[in-house]
């Protein structure tokens, strides 16, 4: 299985993309991973000697044992029934599926989804593509959330101390409280919620105010959102909510914002971003000032890597640079080692575009730091066009101190056992939660949550517009709505949380059904205008200087600790989608780590999978060191919401625990680090399907792209396809006359941020098991589409011999090559990788049976049952996109997602009985425990194969929803010739990752119809096919991506990297 | 001579006799193990003794009134209870072999039917499209219209499939003809057979009726 790489090693000259250190070191743990198609010990069983052979040995007895059992048992086909309703549902149609629009709540906002259904199970998430602005796009926490809804670890029942209660004791208990409460006026009750924007649950909040006088509601939340608000509304002097427009900026300045990865409404933000981006005069520029290298830093055209804690004094800096009247002098001196030039230059580009710039300060930045963002916006006209300012809704929260007043304390949501800590002397806890963790183990009641998609709710999106939330399904185990939960402890008469959220919009039977069809009202709140900042350039100085913190050092390191993008703060720890989901940006899987830079890795003598403990403010925790590229020096980043006790049994003990160490202040210093001896390993996906050093990104300036628009077309430097005429005729070819569609794709690497919300998409729509940190670390992740990450530096770091070691040699392979400092400051590239669909496939000519074969559309199509797993198409992919079923992934039970020792139903036990002989008894039954069983066949698609194992997969252009959609234009023809789908009609499907892209980058569509927008994009200068000159003719192709970075810049860089195409020319020319 | 002479013929007996074992044996399997055999013909007693002759043969009931999904889903559902009872409310109301159904419809507790025509799940078949698009119910279930308890007739095996989607012209029939079971271009059966071919290939050709063949026709 060994590759020969001779002709793709890569030179050590020049630029060229690197996805991990230890590819850039060429680190033998690296070549391992490049010269095997699928890693050592990918295909064989296990550690303790078992392997594939002594496998087969045993599998043969069962199998002759099997046949003995076929013709005792005979052959009789089993007798199923068939149950029809009893009385018929009106406008129901049996197979069909139902949408229905509803809205996920978020901290701030709410996404408007469509979410599909079968037989009243929701099966997919959408976004709500009528939704004013929308384009039908969600996060990735939208589209893994529906996971969430048949997790067989969901709270399940009412629970008093250990004690599960029935429901009807639960209720009368809340019963007693209002009656309690209502004597007494609410003393000693206190609400500790989360934020919200549901209208009802302020209705519900101002009705116990009003009877509970004395109660008190304290709004807390892990990760805090509301600072915009609250900065905007400090900033402007009345209650007021920013609306950044992306798409109207020109030149966009993010201050620690990671506006397009883990702030709040992200997806909204990508999708305005992305309007900014096309490649043309109008392009927008990003420049990006932080500390972790995040997904908006990756995307920057500029970045400036500094310490989080010294972005207000850049920020102080560029304000004083744009309007030197409100200079604070605090900022005069600049922070340390920022090139001068570089602040001056990006303080120029923003006077030059005065009006039409943004700045923004990102959520984890003190407040100082937005009231200068927003000091520099009104310096350049930027309020009421890049900036919309909207009247902010009224949230009364009291203070966090007088949680400690409370002597019944009613936690609505959240985890704060987990992620903060519950007040010592509340004599009653009552916890409404979605899980039974943390909280509910130290809580005397607990009372289950329903999911968002059983409940009647209400939220208001982020531009401010009413949206209904509506149950696709009857709660699965009974859980309350907090709806009904806060009118029960209210003592209301109306308790059904559908009356309450009908009563709160107060519309008629006729405008409600039409609001829930639609499933949004849209806002009518004008924008502010005429406002003025309220502090002056002095009192911006004061807090400035109050603010200050000195640069860190290896002995007083600064900690960031950030919003996941997968567990978020820890309430998506439990789902196994979003644990398996590559990070955007370090390609982690099922971990967090203490992200470094190379500097200060090198300079605490710690290496990649060291645990070191981190010391901060009298507390400590303990996790592994990972370096990640372009991380400022002396800040650690911390990820919250790993290291969970009791988040079930995907969750347990995935990462460490950063909360322990964590204040509610998101930027501290003074934290040091010690290296405790133990290493730890990490299951990270980046060298995984590596491309090898191929050529397979192409990337440009703005610059060149304007004088040569074609620049990255089939002559990109040199790379030309040879030609050569094929030796058989291609049967597509023959069968594209008649055929009525051939389909395509073009994904828009200008477009594509990297967020991962396709990946999730994909794994919903696709049945894709989740596979387990053990098996990730074997490089068999089942992903049939995944997003590269690859970094790039500048080469002129890299030849100064006064910017590195001049000690290292780069010829030499050399270990220490990824301590040299030209990797510091790198640009990522992010590109989705997923079947090309190739029009001459090697996939299936040398597949022995015929299970991969072309269909007339152009399909690259599997036929699951002729495969038999000899995985010759997987080798043979120059794109690395398939994927084998080495396990039964769909009856592994999910307690063994995180052991090294994985199931088969040779050595495992169910319930004290060996599976082998449960499979005797019953072929159908699992490894799992039956209510694992119950809830996920309830969720998987069933337009979809679920795989067994043995089996290879990959992305099928969501071949179902393609047909689905043929039969429906073939139904609607009947007798008549109207066969054909087209796009002008709205006919043609869209892929699940197209569909739950945000920033519209993938488009798929028939390549035949030259109207279609996928012809007329493949069409476009930009477009080029990977590996193209292999002669795959891939129906995937790309537009290359053009950066905007700024001439005048200091750290304007040469435009790509052009390693890998200037030595594959190379090559071509010695060669002949 | 180690070998008497008769031994020259035992290569050629074995020889003989092994072809006829294993031309046996594949003969046997080639009849027996596959649903030809196997599925054809399977009639299970079903929980109501409902006769598809009665109702679809000498009342002439549309297959549709009942299996109203048929064209617009690819499942042809079975009726609820309540659909019997729009009739039987009036016909036959006290009869004793209608007693689970009438305690279906009140209940709401569905009947048991046993399943008869079945497709594996990797098979993803859809009624709407075929009937809609000129394939009778005939071409699959037989003379439903004739049976009192429903058998099946065909074998419903891949060849079976593919059989007609190699060659949809052998089958196709005007729309509004599907759910008539014993309709033929003409009553003479020559006649048809040769009809069928002309008009078959028209239709084919006017309504672009694919001749599917790949895998992602039916499997995904």
């Amino acid at each position: 299985m060994k590759n020969n790489l001779n002709n793709s090693s890569s030179p050590n000259t020049g630029r060229r993309y690197w996805r991990s250190l230890d590819e850039l070191a060429d680190t033998s743990e690296f070549k391992e991973w490049l010269h095997r198609e699928f890693p050592a010990g990918a295909s064989e069983m296990v550690e303790d000697g078992q392997t594939r052979r002594h496998f087969l040995k045993i599998m043969s007895a069962s199998f002759a044992l099997a046949g003995v059992a076929t013709l005792g048992a005979g052959c009789r086909r089993p007798e199923e029934k068939l149950v029809p309703y009893g009385k018929q549902p009106e406008n129901y149609t049996f197979g069909e599926p139902q949408y229905f629009a509803t809205a996920m709540p978020t901290r701030m906002g709410a996404i408007p989804l469509v979410v599909k259904s079968y037989e009243g199970r929701p099966i997919k998430i959408e976004g709500n593509a009528l939704f004013p602005g929308g384009n039908g796009g969600t996060d990735r926490y939208a589209q893994a959330s529906i996971l969430d809804l048949y997790d067989p670890d969901r709270a399940r029942r009412f629970k008093n101390g250990d004690k599960p209660v029935s429901r009807e004791q639960g209720l009368s208990y809340l019963d007693g409280l209002s009656q309690k409460f209502s004597a007494n006026g609410g003393q000693g009750l206190v609400f500790l919620a989360e934020s919200s924007t549901s209208p009802s649950r302020a209705r519900l909040q101002k009705i116990i105010a009003e009877k509970y006088p004395k109660s008190k509601w304290v709004i807390r939340d892990a990760i805090d959102s509301g600072i915009h608000q609250r900065a905007a509304t400090q900033a402007f002097g009345q209650s007021v909510r920013p609306i950044f427009n992306f798409d109207k900026a020109e030149i966009i300045l993010s201050l620690d914002c990671d506006f397009l990865g883990g702030e709040d409404d992200a997806h909204n933000h990508i999708r305005k971003f992305s309007v900014g981006r096309k490649p043309g005069e109008a392009m927008s520029r990003l420049y990006a000032v932080e500390s972790l290298f995040t997904l908006t830093g990756a995307n920057a055209d500029h970045r400036l890597r500094v310490a989080a804690g010294s972005v207000s004094q850049i920020a102080a800096a560029i304000l004083g640079a744009v309007i030197s009247s409100q200079m604070p002098s605090a900022a005069a001196a600049s922070p340390n080692g920022v090139d001068a030039k570089w602040i001056s230059e990006c303080a120029n580009d923003l006077i030059k575009n005065r009006g039409n710039v943004l700045i923004v300060a990102g959520q984890r930045q003190p407040e100082i730091v937005h009231l200068l963002a927003h000091a520099i916006n009104t310096a350049l006209d930027c309020i009421g066009n890049t900036v919309t300012l909207i009247p902010a809704g009224e949230t009364e929260s009291a203070d966090s101190k007088e949680l400690e007043t409370a002597e019944t304390l009613i936690v609505l949501g959240g985890n704060p056992a987990y992620n903060a800590s519950l007040p010592a002397n509340a004599k009653t806890v009552i916890r409404f939660g979605y899980f039974e963790d943390e909280t509910s183990a130290k809580a005397n009641w607990h009372f289950p949550a329903a999911h968002y998609l059983e409940s009647w709710g209400d939220a208001t999106a982020s531009d401010g517009s009413a949206v209904p939330i509506q149950p696709l399904i009857q709660p699965l185990f009974g859980g309350l709505t907090d709806l009904e939960f806060l009118a029960r402890i209210a003592g209301e008469t109306q308790t059904n949380p559908h009356e309450i959220v009908q009563q709160t919009f107060g519309l008629s039977e006729e405008n409600w059904k039409k609001l829930l069809f639609n499933g949004f009202a849209v806002s009518t709140a004008q924008p502010v205008s005429n406002v003025r900042l309220a502090q002056s350039g002095a009192e911006l100085n004061q807090l400035l200087v109050a603010a200050a913190k000195p640069a860190p050092t290896a002995q007083n390191l600064e900690v960031v600790f950030y919003r996941d993008a997968k567990a978020d703060d820890g309430r998506y720890a439990n789902n196994g989608w979003m644990q398996e989901l590559p990070d955007p940006i370090t390609k982690m899987t099922w971990d967090n780590a203490v992200l470094i830079s190379r500097k200060t890795a090198r300079d605490l003598g710690v290496q990649n999978g060291d645990i070191v403990e981190i010391s901060l403010n009298g507390r400590s925790v303990k996790g592994p060191i990972w370096t990640q590229p372009g991380m400022a020096d002396y800040s650690l980043g911390l990820a919250l919401g790993y290291g969970r006790e009791r988040a079930g049994r995907v969750g347990d003990g995935v990462g460490f625990n950063a909360y322990k160490i964590f204040s509610g202040k998101y930027i501290e210093t003074g934290a040091t680090i010690k290296k405790t001896g133990a290493t730890y390993t990490l299951a990270c996906t980046q060298h995984h399907w590596s491309m090898e050093g191929r050529p397979a990104v192409r990337e440009g300036n703005l610059e060149e792209f304007l004088k040569e628009p074609a620049f990255a077309q089939e002559n990109f430097h040199g790379i030309e396809p040879p030609v050569v005429k094929s030796l058989y005729p291609n049967p597509l070819d023959e069968a594209k006359k008649t055929a009525l569609h051939q389909w395509g794709m073009s994904v828009d690497l200008n477009a594509c941020v990297g967020c991962g919300t396709c990946v999730i998409a994909c794994q919903s729509e696709n049945n894709i098991p989740i596979v387990g940190k053990d098996q990730v670390g074997r490089g068999r992740e089942m992903h049939w589409m995944r997003i590269d990450r690859y970094f790039t530096s500048d080469p002129k770091r890299k030849n100064n011999p006064s910017l590195f070691d001049p000690n290292a040699d780069f010829n030499q392979t050399d270990e220490n090559q990824q301590f040299a400092h030209w990797i510091d400051d790198v640009q990522a590239v992010n590109q989705p990788m997923m079947c090309h669909q190739c029009e001459s496939a090697p996939c299936e000519s040398v597949c022995p049976v015929n299970a991969t074969v072309h269909d007339q559309e152009g399909l690259n199509v599997m036929a699951y049952n002729r495969c038999i797993g000899t995985r010759y198409c997987s080798n043979n992919c120059p794109y690395k996109v398939r994927r084998f079923n080495y396990l039964d992934y769909n009856k592994r039970p999910l307690s063994e997602l995180k052991g090294t020792w994985y199931s088969t139903t040779l050595t495992h036990k169910t319930g004290g009985e060996w599976d082998l002989l449960r499979w005797w008894k019953d072929p159908n039954s699992g490894m799992r425990t039956e209510d694992e069983w119950d809830l996920i066949k309830l969720s998987k698609n069933p337009d979809v194969t679920v795989r067994m194992r043995g089996v290879m997969e990959k992305c099928t252009y969501c071949t179902q929803r393609i047909e689905q959609a043929k039969i429906a234009q073939k139904a609607k023809a009947g007798a008549s010739d109207d066969v054909r789908l087209s796009e002008a009609a709205g006919t043609v499907p869209k892929t699940a990752c197209q569909q739950a892209c945000p920033a519209g980058a993938i488009v798929f569509g028939d390549v035949s119809d030259a109207a279609s927008s996928v012809s007329k994009l493949k069409l476009q200068p930009l477009n080029y096919a990977v590996l193209g000159d292999l002669l795959t003719k891939p129906r995937t192709t790309y537009l290359a991506r053009v950066r905007n970075p700024n001439p005048a810049m200091p750290d304007y860089h040469e435009p790509f990297s052009t390693e890998e195409y200037d030595h594959c020319s190379l090559i071509k020319k010695g060669n002949s | 001579m180690i070998f008497p002479k008769w031994t020259n013929w035992l290569p050629l007996a074995l020889g003989i006799g092994a072809a006829l074992v294993g031309g046996g044996v594949a003969a046997g399997v080639t009849i027996y193990l596959t649903p030809k055999y196997t599925r054809a013909g399977y009639q299970p007693v079903q929980p109501v003794p409902f006769s598809h002759r009665i109702h679809a043969g000498q009342l002439g009931v549309d297959c549709r009134y009942c299996h109203n999904g048929v064209e617009k889903s690819w499942f042809a559902n079975l009726p609820g209870a309540s659909t019997c009872m729009n009739c039987h409310n009036q016909v036959l109301k006290d009869d004793p072999r209608l007693q689970l159904v009438r305690d279906s419809a009140e209940t709401g507790k569905p009947i048991p039917w046993v399943q008869i025509h079945k497709v594996p799940d990797y098979v993803y078949f859809n009624h709407e499209v075929h009937v809609r698009r000129g394939m009778s119910c005939v071409e699959c279930h037989g003379r439903v219209d004739q049976m009192d308890e429903v058998r099946e007739v065909k074998s419903f095996s891949m060849s079976f499939c593919l059989d007609c989607h190699r060659n949809p012209a052998a089958n196709i029939r005007p729309v509004d003809k599907i759910t008539n079971l014993g309709w033929q271009w003409s009553t003479n059966a020559v006649e048809a057979q040769k009809l069928q071919e002309a008009n078959g290939k028209k239709l084919v050709h006017d309504w672009k009726v694919e001749s599917l063949q790949s895998c992602s026709a039916c499997h995904r």
